[in-house]
């Protein structure tokens, strides 16, 4: 979601928290006499401040299953993770008082971090990519019905092309050559490497092609535009949504892992 | 006879009465002439000329208007008189569209067959430049004006044999042509259909509307008992006789259905023998959303989903659900029957809507099924007319004027007073029922058909309301000023019921509190409107007209700034109506924001057209919202210029049709959009966006700014 | 401008209604990457557990003395209630004893307190600050005068300065010393050679500390106890009467082998000023005068260099103070001269070179330390585990051991 003003208020709070929760840590690391660890009391608190938070955090997922429960607006959900998400890391960090030697605690560290990483690049995704594909891709579709529109695009280039134009024999089988050799293989597999037609393809096209063809031409240049911005777009949402593949799995396993320590390192 | 005159045709000698044209002459003798425009039950008129004989003149001259004369020597076939029909020959087929529709349909042309046998294929002549046109308002003919010779057979007909005085000429030299009335429409004329003027002429110009390609399932009813059927009683037989497959009769058993709601169909239903059942089978449900929740879990989620009673307000508001047939069901048991000279299905026959209710055999029935011409016919007879007005002021007039809640208080003596003065008047599309500022002297109750109340402004109209079956507006004028405030035109085929203004004010006099309440309905509209005035009369802007935004009410729209694409609002929307959206996250762009597709509440709402059991209909909020009693038939989606309704397959409970009684799942098709997610605060999709993107506003104050700023820019 | 118009309408109507329902690469590969690591974590927690193993919930590795306990968790996690497996006292003092501090003590913390394992640490006894300074840094006691400063919260910090430094302390030594003269140059040194004295030439680090300052090993060579010019050996650094028996076994024994010499003239004795005497009459006279010459020499002046002699009344022998040198000047610290050996001396101990007097504590204070030994972590440690101990060792007792070979 895009940070902006709206975001100042939970900014202000997470840091408060955070200083808050900073000064507590200090001065207990500086008087705890076996120094800061997870099974102090205040260890414990830090510990379970911060997994309740990072489970919090993990509701999101389960709360978007759920979409029309009145539970909270999901913009404020959305909010929520990401503020106290990245909060939840110093604190997990003051519970382990910045060591982490077992096998488990640094496993759980190592995803934490991944998850933070890769959260805070998908926040950064999320906040400037929107915008680009704004500007970028004005034909934009829905991205799982880009293979559906894609077809539909190719039926109609080749419906343009068939439709009947008063013109003589000899230049429809020309247009329709051009189309078939230049444009078509393009439509064909647009997302294929190196298949896109040049952009002078129409200007030399509209040279040797008489007039009463140009409206058609003009019309699969602009297929092949839109095919050009679905190619875009394609990019771009994987972007946009790539790094939930990091995320969302060590955040879950994070979240499990973190359990099974929760219990065992209460049970020793 | 004394007179009696002898002439020679062709060499050969003949004797006939005074008075015979040589056209007749040569025809008695067995010699044919050639000819047009002439034809026997019909004044001679001559003006073709193809029948030009050689008569011993300076001139060649028309057999047909020229009397045979005592020694006359007449030619009909030597090569001045062939040439010379040659040439007019040429001359008409270098002006016919060849092959014209009825030498398509039956290859009976007779230009055609002529320029055939005179072997006039390409003519030398060029076309003429200005186009003629064509006419496809009347139902049952088809009017070319291309094919039209102006042989005026067909004004002939019209005038001479049936008196109906409908046809007549117009225009000059290039212009000339065939009219109908004042040149109106043929659809919208005084023509009763009776096929005379299709039956005279000799080319395609008028033909009947291929109904040679419906044959209709029933034995096939003769043209000579229909004629016993007063009904058609002044119907040309050959016209009949041409729609002979347009007409059936039908036997259906006890139990057999008829039509089924929601189905396309043509054809209307006449009730001769026997009842019938009209009913609405599709279950009322899953327009709105189900709340039932039955399991404990089921009873906890719908609790956090923090639903409200599942009602709209204004719901049960009425308790008729008007259908294509001279009753209306009630709400709650929509069930009604139909005898002997009912007529049902006139609005799909007419104006090609579905089929709004199920109709099944109550006892054995006999009926006539027929096709929208045979219908018009029937409709344009005026015997007819009378029976069902009587149908309608005997049974539906207090169903009618009930199923209007602010009526249901008027008691039974006063619907009985009211019987005999209402009128039952029929508008054709486009008509005007009453016009902005002229006198209120009536109330309309709409019977059948889509009335369009719009208030007229100098740039342009602006669409107050689509009223359908069940409607009634003309009360504002009544109650006010005295003057229209609107003007209200027929969108189809409309009746409507037309109460007097006297009749209305008794009421209003004798009924205080539904005086009261219609004048509070009254004073909102007035409201209403003016508000939407002051928004409408905001700046305009092109992008912005022509995505029709100015129409809207409320968009939603996504901030694509902020949208990650994630589809979240879509699923929400789903998981909000039964797992179906009611939103396709694509649409077009204005500004930096991307309208969704989903339910505008356009000022002006086409979806509302042509619903043909009222189910998509506006609340008082002037939201459109879509009732649960949906057939399916899919015209609001079709109608929604912003695909903004679609049609869903829902599984519902129905009867089985096999064994009554027990209830089975089915599919059935229901037309949605969105409700704004009325049970809830706020929509869904909005609630469900994480990225503060997806936002429902009023355009026209949500883009002021923008929409300022343009123009101050520019 | 194409021919295509783009309406919503149109837009709408190419997408498949029920597009959304589908699992789509992405979310596809989120399901089952987020259902894959799970499992492998689970796997390998499992695996682990079939294994017989706890490592995984290892909370880091254990000290290097507790090393061979990695794999054996029971060992100190012992079974308690249904579930837990908490570490308490006892399992510590299966193995350990832990004498109490001090007596006086109001609070007596658990061994885990300041003994953290599972940190890699390598001595669980270097404990940290806070463990001192949670009762030190304000001292109660249970009645009984805290005989210490009662708010030290850092050595760095309100440590006070060391005992033998303070105002009003001495040095208790009886030997005399002056530093200053040993450290001259050219100093005679054994057998008339010119020496330069360096601290180690007393002060000798063995193994691993200085060692106390020896007579026979640090001084003897330059301060021989010669008694009498007929022997080149020293009475022995002894008591004054085991130097008699000494001296007169010495003298018995070489009248014996030289009897001619109890008749010749007895010289006077230059360095007691003794006047010349007639020859002695018999031999244990001869020897009776050798021995009160030599002791004249020894009480009067050798041993009177260094110690005090007292003599009282009855006797013929002095009494001699003990020397009462402290070994180690701070009794409830430890300091290593080993760990420091590669600092000069006089760095530290900067008053030895002018030191005149016995009675000056050439100790260095609290500051000399705290120039190294500070908080930071560019300074040497200064916790306090650095020099004291907690438990009081003097009061161990002995435990009977538990492990058989065989467990490990």
């Amino acid at each position: 979601m895009r940070i902006d003003r709206t975001h100042r208020a939970w900014a202000t709070a997470t840091i408060i928290a955070l200083v808050f929760a900073s000064i507590v840590y200090i001065a207990y690391a500086v008087r705890s006499p076996g120094g800061p660890r997870g099974g102090t009391a205040l260890g414990l608190t830090f510990g379970i401040a911060g997994y309740a938070l990072m489970l919090y955090a993990g509701l999101l997922g389960a709360r978007k299953k759920v979409p029309v429960w009145r539970i909270g607006r999901a913009q404020t959900w959305m909010r929520g993770h990401l503020w106290l998400g990245l909060l939840s890391f110093p604190l997990i960090l003051f519970h382990g008082g910045f060591a982490f030697r077992g096998p488990l605690t640094a496993v759980l560290m190592i995803l934490f971090f991944i998850v933070i990483v890769s959260g805070v690049a998908g926040a950064a995704f999320q906040h400037y990519l929107p915008r680009i594909m704004l500007s970028e891709v004005p034909m934009e579709t829905i991205y799982e019905e880009i293979p559906h529109v894609r077809e539909q695009l190719r039926d109609e280039a080749d419906e343009l092309v068939m439709a009947g134009v008063e013109a003589e024999y000899d230049d429809k089988v020309m247009l329709r050559e051009m189309y078939q050799e230049k444009i078509r293989p393009f439509l064909e597999t647009p997302d294929k490497p190196g298949a896109e037609p040049p952009a002078e393809i129409f200007d030399s096209l509209r040279v040797v092609i008489p007039a009463a063809f140009h409206p058609v031409l003009d019309d699969l240049e602009n297929i092949c535009e839109e095919e050009r911005q679905l190619n875009r777009q394609i990019r771009l949402y994987r972007w946009l949504h790539a790094w939930l593949l990091i995320h969302v799995p060590s955040s879950i396993a994070l979240l499990v892992l973190g359990g099974v320590h929760a219990v065992m390192a209460l049970r020793y | 006879m004394s007179d009696q005159i002898q002439l020679t045709i062709d060499a050969i000698p003949v004797t006939v009465p005074a008075g015979t044209t040589v056209f007749d002459a040569a025809r008695m003798n067995g010699i044919a002439i050639p000819t047009l425009c002439h034809q026997q039950n019909e004044t001679p008129v001559g003006v073709c000329r193809v029948c030009v004989v050689e008569a011993g003149g300076r001139v060649l001259t028309a057999s047909c208007v020229r009397p045979a004369e005592n020694g006359m020597k007449v030619s009909t076939n030597s090569e001045k008189v062939r040439g010379a029909r040659r040439t007019l020959l040429e001359l008409l087929m270098a002006d016919h569209p060849s092959p014209c529709a009825r030498q398509r349909q039956s290859n009976d042309c007779e230009l055609e067959h002529l320029a055939t046998l005179e072997g006039v294929t390409a003519p030398r002549y060029p076309r003429r430049l200005s186009p003629r046109g064509q006419d496809d308002s009347s139902l049952v003919i088809a009017v070319d004006h291309e094919a039209c010779i102006l042989c005026d057979r067909c004004i002939r007909g019209c005038d001479e044999i049936r008196h109906n005085d409908v046809l007549g000429r117009r225009g000059k030299g290039f212009n000339a042509g065939i009219a109908f009335d004042l040149n109106n429409p043929m659809g919208n004329s005084d023509c009763v259909s009776c096929g005379e003027c299709m039956v005279s002429c000799p080319t395609g110009a008028l033909t009947n509307k291929s109904v040679v390609r419906t044959v209709l399932p029933g034995e096939p009813v003769e043209a000579e008992e229909l004629k016993q059927l007063h009904y058609f009683e002044k119907v040309s037989g050959t016209f009949l006789e041409l729609n002979k497959n347009a007409v059936v009769r039908r036997h259906f058993r006890k139990g057999e259905v008829v039509c089924r709601e929601g189905e396309y169909g043509s054809t209307a239903f006449y009730i001769l023998e026997g009842t019938a059942h009209v009913f609405l089978s599709a279950p009322m449900a899953h327009v709105q959303t189900g709340g039932g929740a039955t399991g404990l879990f089921s009873k906890l989620t719908s609790r956090l989903a923090g639903r409200q009673q599942d009602r709209r307000e204004g719901e049960n508001e009425r308790r008729k659900i008007p259908i294509d047939a001279s009753v209306d069901l009630p709400y709650d048991n929509p069930v009604a029957e139909l005898g002997p000279g009912d007529l049902f299905g006139e609005m799909t026959c007419m104006s090609l809507y579905p089929r709004s209710a199920t109709v099944q055999a109550a006892t054995d029935c006999v009926m006539f099924e027929m096709l929208r011409n045979v219908l018009d016919i029937m409709q344009r007879n005026k015997t007819l007319k009378a029976q069902l007005d009587a149908n309608y002021r005997k049974r539906a007039l207090d169903d009618h004027l009930r199923s209007v809640p602010i009526f249901s208080s008027l008691t039974e003596e006063f619907i009985d007073s009211l019987r005999d003065r209402v009128e039952l008047v029929r508008y054709n599309k486009g008509d005007m029922i009453c016009h902005q500022g002229d006198i209120a002297d009536a109330f309309y109750l709409i019977r059948i058909g889509f009335v369009k109340v719009s208030e007229v402004y100098p740039d342009d109209d602006l669409v107050l309301a689509y009223l359908g079956r069940g409607g009634y507006f003309g009360e504002i004028g009544l109650l006010g000023e005295g003057r229209r405030t609107a003007t209200c035109t027929a969108l189809d085929h409309v009746e409507v019921v037309r109460i007097h203004g006297e009749d209305f004010h008794r009421m209003m006099e004798e009924f205080p509190d539904v005086r009261q309440s219609l004048e509070l309905v009254a004073q909102a509209h007035l409201e209403q409107n003016q508000q939407r005035m002051a928004v409408t009369s905001n700046v305009p802007l092109n992008q912005f007209l022509t995505q029709g935004l100015m129409e809207a009410q409320s968009l939603l729209i996504l901030d694509l700034e902020k949208c990650t694409r994630c589809d979240n609002c879509v699923r929400a929307c789903a998981d909000a109506h039964d797992g179906v959206t009611r939103l396709i996250r694509e649409g077009l762009r204005f500004d930096k924001y991307l309208v969704a597709t989903s339910c505008r509440q356009c000022r002006d709402p086409l979806c509302m057209v042509g619903c043909p059991v009222g189910s998509i209909r506006r609340r008082n909020s002037l939201e459109v919202i879509i009732e649960d009693w949906c057939i399916g038939c899919g015209l609001c989606a079709r109608n929604c210029p912003y695909g903004n309704i679609n049609m869903h397959p829902f599984t519902v409970m129905v009867d089985s049709p096999e064994s009554p009684g027990r209830r089975m799942a089915a599919i059935k098709q229901k037309a949605t959009s969105c409700d704004l997610c009325t049970e809830h605060a706020e929509p869904s999709c909005v609630y469900a966006c994480p990225h503060d993107a997806a936002h429902r506003v009023d355009p026209t104050k949500f883009f002021s700014a923008v929409l300022q700023q343009t123009v101050t820019g520019t | 401008m194409p021919g295509r118009s783009r309406t919503t309408k149109k837009l709408a109507q190419r997408i498949d209604l029920n597009y959304f329902k589908r699992l789509y690469a992405i979310p596809s590969w989120r399901r089952r990457l987020s259902f894959g690591l799970v499992l492998v974590g689970l796997l390998w927690l499992g695996w682990e557990a079939l294994s017989g193993k706890q490592r995984p919930y290892n909370a880091g590795p254990v000290s290097h003395a507790h090393a061979l306990l990695t794999r054996n968790c029971t060992a100190c996690h012992v079974a308690q209630a249904v579930f837990g497996r908490k570490v308490t006292d006892q399992a510590c003092l299966t193995c350990h004893d832990a004498p109490a501090h001090q007596t006086a003590q109001t609070f007596t913390p658990v061994c885990m307190d300041c003994h953290v394992e599972h940190q890699g640490s390598p001595r669980l006894a270097s404990t940290r600050d806070a463990s001192c300074t949670q009762c030190h840094r304000d001292l109660k006691t249970d009645g009984k005068p805290a005989g210490y400063v009662t708010a030290i919260a850092s050595f760095d910090g309100q440590h006070p300065e060391f005992a033998p430094l303070r105002p009003g302390h001495t040095d208790p030594g009886t030997v005399r010393l002056n530093h200053q003269v040993h450290l001259k140059k050219d100093l005679r040194g054994p057998n008339g050679t010119l020496v330069q004295v360096k601290c180690a030439d007393c002060h000798p680090r063995e193994q691993a500390d200085i060692v106390p300052v020896n007579f026979e090993k640090h001084c003897l060579s330059c301060h021989p106890l010669q008694f009498d010019k007929r022997f080149v050996e020293s009475v022995p650094h002894k008591k004054p009467d085991v130097e008699r028996e000494f001296m007169t076994a010495k003298f018995t024994e070489y009248i014996g082998a030289h009897p001619e010499e109890v008749r010749t003239a007895d010289p006077g004795d230059p360095r007691t000023m003794r006047p010349p005497l007639p020859p002695a009459r018999n031999a244990a006279e001869w020897i009776a005068r050798r021995i009160d010459d030599s002791e004249r020499l020894l009480w009067r002046k050798t041993c009177k260099e260094c110690h005090t002699l007292n003599f009282g009344p009855g006797s013929s022998l002095p009494e001699i103070p003990k020397a009462a040198i402290p070994a180690v000047w701070m009794p409830h610290a430890e300091f290593g001269h080993r760990a420091h050996q590669m600092v000069n001396c006089a760095e530290c101990h900067a008053g030895a070179t002018k030191s005149q007097e016995t009675s000056d504590i050439l100790l260095p204070g609290i500051q000399t330390c705290r120039t190294c030994h500070r908080s930071g972590a560019d300074f040497a440690d200064a916790r306090c585990s650095e020099c004291h101990l907690y438990h009081d060792w003097s009061k161990e007792k002995k435990i009977e051991g538990k492990f058989t070979l065989l467990g490990f």
